[in-house]
């Protein structure tokens, strides 16, 4: 089927990024690789969704597919904020950096 | 008293920072307005009353123009320094009560309480707020305060030394009463008034804020 194509080769597109991603953060290249796996194997056996969903207490593979992508998207969005945090850190140490190297002294400071 | 330095951050106060600056200058010297960012005349004006201007090339927020002027002042050798907001709802004279309650107590830290001294024209609202705000901040920093959000402060130069403000926004003040707490630093406190005026409501924070302070708490805790 053409979307079980469409989705394996987008999956094994995330799994080159966590390859290349590995330097940065072990943790991260091998969630991502993991998940990617994962997907992988699901996208081409399907039903085995439902084996795996049944065995959790989860009623569809569906419902169990849609409770993980909520909870790998809420880690993706901390994992996110943290890098924002980071980037907001520089940018407010550079700032302050500015100001200090230029405070403006009244004329006439009594 | 050269040994005070007073820290007013500022954003688009053009109207008001002017007599803020020479209502300060009149009793002490030393004042840093540290302008962040504004789009109007608020560091010219600060700078004409007197004021050194530091100026933030972008709009940080209150919290992270708090710790460049500390900055500033430890610089300068100060060894006390005032928080005061630039929209004139704190009393110059109230500098006065919270140095001399340092000097009672000898703590590293004095804040302001306006439930110790007085609030005029405080809504209904912000009252009921600010009281959640206090129950929540023993809550989580253990540190026993009648009123957690108030801006007016004195930090001793030990106390300036060791705190440091992260939070650039609004949480700020929460976060100044956690590193008391984690620092281990004395606290104490000291009654003053705050006058709510039209200009200083319309340009204080929102109550929805406190949604905001929360989340940016917990994600520094996390991001620790």
């Amino acid at each position: 089927m053409i979307i079980q194509w469409v989705l394996s080769l987008g999956l094994v597109l995330c799994l080159f990024y966590a390859f290349m991603q590995r330097g940065k953060s072990k943790l991260v290249s091998f969630a991502i690789a993991a998940t990617s796996i994962a997907g992988i194997y699901f996208v081409l056996f399907p039903e085995e969704t439902n084996e795996l969903a049944k065995w959790m207490g989860v009623g569809r593979g569906a419902d169990l597919v849609f409770y993980c992508w909520i909870v790998i998207s809420l880690i993706v969005s901390v994992n996110l904020q943290f890098k924002i945090l980071n980037l907001q850190e520089m940018t407010t140490e550079l700032t302050r950096e500015l100001a200090l190297r230029a405070p403006r002294e009244p004329q006439n400071n009594a | 008293m050269d040994a005070l330095w007073v820290v007013i951050p500022a954003f688009n106060e053009a109207q008001v920072i002017a007599d803020v600056v020479a209502g300060v200058r009149a009793r002490y010297s030393n004042v840093i307005v540290v302008d962040d960012c504004s789009r109007d005349e608020t560091g010219t004006n600060a700078l004409r009353a007197g004021a050194v201007v530091l100026r933030h090339p972008l709009n940080l927020g209150q919290g992270a123009a708090l710790e460049t002027g500390i900055r500033y002042a430890l610089s300068r050798g100060a060894e006390y320094i005032v928080t005061f907001d630039a929209d004139g709802q704190h009393r110059v004279a109230d500098i006065a009560v919270l140095l001399d309650r340092q000097h009672e107590t000898g703590t590293d830290v004095v804040v302001g309480s306006r439930f110790l001294g007085a609030a005029h024209g405080m809504p209904p609202l912000r009252r009921i707020v600010l009281k959640l705000a206090v129950a929540f901040m023993r809550l989580t920093s253990g540190v026993p305060m009648s009123d957690a959000h108030n801006g007016f402060r004195l930090f001793t130069r030990r106390a300036a030394e060791r705190i440091r403000i992260r939070q650039n926004r609004m949480a700020h003040a929460s976060e100044i009463i956690e590193q008391i707490g984690s620092l281990g630093l004395s606290i104490s406190e000291a009654p003053v008034t705050i006058v709510y005026t039209e200009y200083s409501l319309r340009k204080g924070q929102r109550l929805g804020n406190a949604v905001n302070i929360i989340w940016e708490m917990l994600l520094a805790r996390l991001h620790k």
